[in-house]
């Protein structure tokens, strides 16, 4: 009992440092975003009423526009970075000698390492309007000013995130795996794609939704990405977040936001993880 | 026709040699049992076989064709993995059912193989659980259950009965033993138990280092192994070293051991240089009275005074240890049969073990 009882003393310093750092300031933000705000003000009215307009608010179509370009963003880059991710995995999970594993792996983490900034400059540099590729672009007809050829640019910036990072998580999911089952399903008779299907990726499901959901995560707090790539003309839930609360000063509004973006996620993650315990019996 | 054949099969790890000039053939139906030390490359054969391993030299033949170029998938090989593989996310039947679509059987077809698979390895009614509801020997059957659903040319299996404990494993020994002759699969069990390879295997192939050793009936590898390491390998042996030879009479040499007792055995092949190894089975030596007469005197028999050191009774059989004179031990299996009793250590005996018993290399 007395030992049970010590070992919880242990656990305080974490768990004040989460409740001071994290669970504090989210109740903050949760208080502003039911208080009203004056346009002019910094923040909302003290002592005003609490309300339930800013959340409201989020119902007009306009907003409805970037949650959908964040999300669907999003989705296709982590839908996208599993699909180029899960092979690599493979062969690298499945390399004959251990130095290729190692070689493999640092390589993947020197490249997250990368500073961000270099990247998306380096993405718009080459593909921007006045990137290197430009001509090659216009003599394919490729309008550089498109919303759809900014989208790609931007999922391109975000997929440079979302593949190592799924490679990493399914290196040990795969890693896990008994490699005499897919060798059972191919002495079976199953062509090699079919015994993929079949019996490492369902088997890979718990792996393949962690990285899914990391580079969801990923994908829908991305900031810098939209903010250079989308050249002002797509920008994500993170811009107008920081727009609402750094530029116009709404916080009730950039509060509600952020709050909602919460709960989007908490939900997420509840579904995947049903789908993922549904899909594993199948 | 041979089902399968290989010719001079290798296999290399870096510069580490895991085969070495493998050649098999296997007819029809017939089970053969490779049996060998750990590491000696009894999976890696099974592998080459099954596609998954692909030899450095030497070709494989499965029903008179060359399979080199094929991948596992196109090869029809049934393969019973050492620990099974069971698809952990699919029930028994849906484990079993696995290579029927890709063998090619009408799906009409499917439910009534899978029903005739499972009673044939008497798991009727267990189709819907999953793997990990199953014990390890039920476990066991459902591999062997999809292993030959596809009716495969050739059946592979690895150690199929070594993750299950002693009893269960005779027990499963037998079945195994009337289901492959019941189906007619022609088949290698991998094995690095001697009880298991010699009671399975119509033919018994031993390797050893990577090569193959011997190759015979079960009997013929037990009672005339082809050199010292298989007569030490399969089954127990008590173990002389010749430091010379004496007289020889009428085909039976005398030879003087190390501990310098003298045994009589056959005369050595043409071209003997002098120091070899005689080896005795222990269920060879008798163990009498030693007051009785020495009536089995001659140059065809051997028989030494000794003294009993150690009596344990296992079962079935009694071992006994004697030592001789000059230090030597040997050890005696008898039946328990009730009549050694009374046999205890410190008695004086007299081990009598004929002649022609006595193998020499
Ligand atoms: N992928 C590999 N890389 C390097 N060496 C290997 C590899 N696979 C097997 N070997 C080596 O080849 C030799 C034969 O291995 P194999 O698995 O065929 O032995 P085995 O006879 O099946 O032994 P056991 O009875 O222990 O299963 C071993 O010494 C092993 O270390
Ligand atoms: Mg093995």
């Amino acid at each position: 009992m007395k030992s049970a009882r010590y070992k919880l003393l242990l656990l305080l310093p974490a768990v004040a440092v989460f409740v001071l750092f994290l669970v504090f300031p989210i109740l903050i933000v949760l208080n502003e975003s039911f208080h009203t705000f004056e346009p002019g003000r910094i923040g909302s009215v003290e002592g005003g009423p609490l309300t339930l307009a800013n959340y409201a608010e989020l119902f007009q179509p306009v907003y409805g526009q970037y949650f959908a370009q964040t999300y669907v963003l999003a989705i296709c880059s982590s839908a996208v970075s599993i699909v180029f991710a899960f092979p690599i995995a493979y062969c690298i999970a499945r390399a004959e000698f251990a130095w290729m594993q190692k070689a493999s792996i640092s390589a993947i983490v020197g490249l997250m390492f990368l500073s961000s900034l270099v990247r998306v400059y380096a993405l718009e540099l080459t593909f921007g309007s006045t990137g290197v590729l430009a001509p090659l672009m216009s003599i394919m007809d490729i309008n550089t000013n498109s919303r759809l050829y900014i989208n790609f640019v931007i999922l391109a910036g975000l997929l440079q995130y979302c593949i190592p990072m799924s490679i990493l998580i399914l290196i040990g999911a795969i890693k896990n795996l008994n490699p005499r089952l897919t060798e059972a399903a191919l002495s079976l008779g199953a062509p090699a794609l079919a015994a993929h299907l079949t019996v490492t990726i369902p088997l890979s499901i718990r792996g393949i939704v962690s990285a899914f959901l990391v580079s969801m995560t990923l994908g829908v707090s991305a900031f810098v990405i939209p903010l250079i790539l989308g050249r002002g003309r797509i920008l994500f839930i993170s811009n107008l977040i920081y727009s609402r609360f750094s530029e116009i000063a709404n916080y009730p509004s950039g509060a509600a936001i952020s709050i909602v973006m919460m709960v989007l996620a908490l939900l997420l993650i509840l579904v995947m993880s049903r789908l993922a315990t549904s899909l594993e019996r199948a | 026709m041979n089902v399968l054949e290989l010719k001079d099969v290798t296999k290399k790890y870096g510069s580490f040699t895991a085969v070495e000039n493998v050649s098999l053939e296997l007819e029809p139906g017939k089970v053969l049992s490779l049996l060998g030390p750990s590491g000696c490359g009894k999976t890696t054969t099974l592998r080459i076989i099954a596609g998954f391993a692909v030899p450095d030299g030497g070709t494989v033949q499965i029903a008179g064709e060359d399979v080199g170029q094929l991948k596992p998938y196109e090869r029809n090989v049934g393969l019973l993995f050492q620990d099974y593989a069971l698809f952990p996310h699919m029930t028994v039947a849906q484990n079993v059912a696995y290579g029927m679509r890709y063998r090619g059987a009408p799906a009409a077809a499917i439910p009534s193989r899978i029903k005739q698979m499972l009673s044939l390895v008497q798991l009727g009614g267990m189709e819907a659980r999953y793997p990990n509801q199953l014990s390890g020997g039920q476990q066991q059957r459902v591999a062997l259950a999809r292993a030959l659903a596809t009716d495969p040319k050739v059946v592979l299996l690895d150690e199929p009965l070594s993750a299950l404990d002693a009893k269960l494993r005779l027990e499963l020994r037998i079945e195994l033993k009337e289901i492959l002759r019941s189906v007619g699969a022609t088949t290698i069990v991998v094995t690095h138990d001697q009880e298991e390879a010699l009671s399975l295997g119509d033919e018994v192939v031993i390797m050893h280092a990577g090569g193959i050793v011997q190759r015979g009936a079960p009997t013929q590898i037990y009672q005339s192994p082809a050199n010292k390491f298989v007569a030490e390998f399969v089954g127990r042996s008590n173990w002389f070293q010749v430091i010379r030879s004496g007289q020889s009479v009428a085909g039976f040499t005398s030879y003087i051991t190390s501990d310098g007792v003298e045994i009589r055995a056959k005369s050595p092949p043409s071209g003997y240089n002098g120091g070899s190894d005689l080896c005795v089975r222990p269920e060879h030596i008798e163990l009498i009275d030693s007051a009785a007469p020495e009536a089995l005197r001659g140059a065809e028999h051997n028989s030494m005074t000794g003294v009993v050191l150690d009596v344990a009774s296992l079962g079935p059989d009694v071992h006994v240890v004697v030592e001789l004179p000059g230090k030597a031990r040997v050890l005696a299996i008898r039946k328990n049969a009730g009549r050694i009793q009374g046999l205890a250590p410190g008695q004086c005996v007299r081990a009598v073990f004929s002649a022609a018993d006595v193998l020499v290399f």
